[in-house]
């Protein structure tokens, strides 16, 4: 008796598997979002070096509240000035060690301000020096 | 005379290594996408003109507009903060660290933290957005 020959080749149909592979690309291109950051990097001298011991020599700027007050004297400025006090200083064509800027700034300054400050300075070529106030309270 | 016919040519695009450059690109996309991983904290950036496009750094820490401190996405009270960071610029040999903060944070709030960043040996990257000169 003739055996029966078995038909049962499986082939599997391929032809969806490029439409569904086409489809999850068109969603990850459409749901992906490049995200560039934008900032700046500083070079913020060691918390533990003091620049209060040679705070005469260094340009200071306080802040208070919404006020920005330039050097020793304690000049109101508004942030347009600064930038051109800051460009005037001609940070530049100074050494590292005299391109610090020490910026005080009091608990009741928002972040906002304190950033465009900092930015300033960073455009000026400036180096930003932390003030710790909070360790010489506590001493 | 006889005119000889032309045969019919049947155009057939060869479809099977379609599905193969459509899975290369999606495990290209797989592999190089980068979770965001502070979805979840709120914060608005401040502006400023002086900022420029910047490399994404490894390590991030983020103050959020209710004064919530994060370090990579998880939170993290300030205290544990300069041990925190040290530990991962040890681990991922990267400075660098990408400091957001919400534009209204009063300084009792961020000032402790940037001193922890500096006492961790951290190169601060702060974070903003372009503001029109």
């Amino acid at each position: 008796m003739p055996l029966a020959k078995s038909k049962s080749l499986f082939e599997p149909e391929l032809t969806s598997f490029a439409d569904i592979a086409f489809l999850l690309i068109v969603f990850f291109i459409l749901t992906t979002t490049f995200i560039t950051p934008a900032g700046n990097k500083l070079d913020i001298p060691s918390a533990s070096a003091d620049p209060a011991k040679s705070e005469d020599k260094q340009l200071t700027i306080t802040l208070v509240g919404q006020d920005i007050r330039y050097g020793s004297q304690g000049e109101r400025v508004t942030l347009d000035d600064l930038r051109r006090k800051l460009l005037g200083q001609n940070f530049r064509a100074k050494p590292p060690g005299k391109r610090i800027v020490i910026v005080n700034a009091r608990p009741d300054v928002p972040y906002e301000l304190y950033f465009e400050v900092v930015m300033a300075i960073h455009g000026a070529d400036g180096v930003l020096a932390l003030l710790e106030e909070e360790e010489k309270a506590k001493k | 005379m006889s005119v000889r016919r032309r045969k019919r040519m049947r155009a057939i695009v060869p479809t099977a290594s379609f599905a193969d450059i459509a899975f290369l690109l999606n495990i290209f996309f797989m592999v190089t996408s980068n979770f965001i991983k502070e979805g979840h904290i709120e914060l608005t950036q401040p502006r400023s003109p002086e900022i420029e496009p910047m490399k994404e750094g490894q390590v991030s820490v983020a103050l959020d507009k209710n004064g919530d401190l994060w370090l990579q996405g998880k939170p993290c009270p300030v205290e544990v903060l300069e041990e925190g960071v040290k530990a991962l610029i040890a681990e991922l040999g990267e400075k660098t660290v990408m400091l957001k903060i919400d534009k209204d944070i009063r300084q009792e709030k961020f000032g402790p933290v940037f001193l922890a960043l500096s006492r961790a040996g951290a190169e601060l990257a702060l974070i903003g957005q372009k503001a029109k000169e």
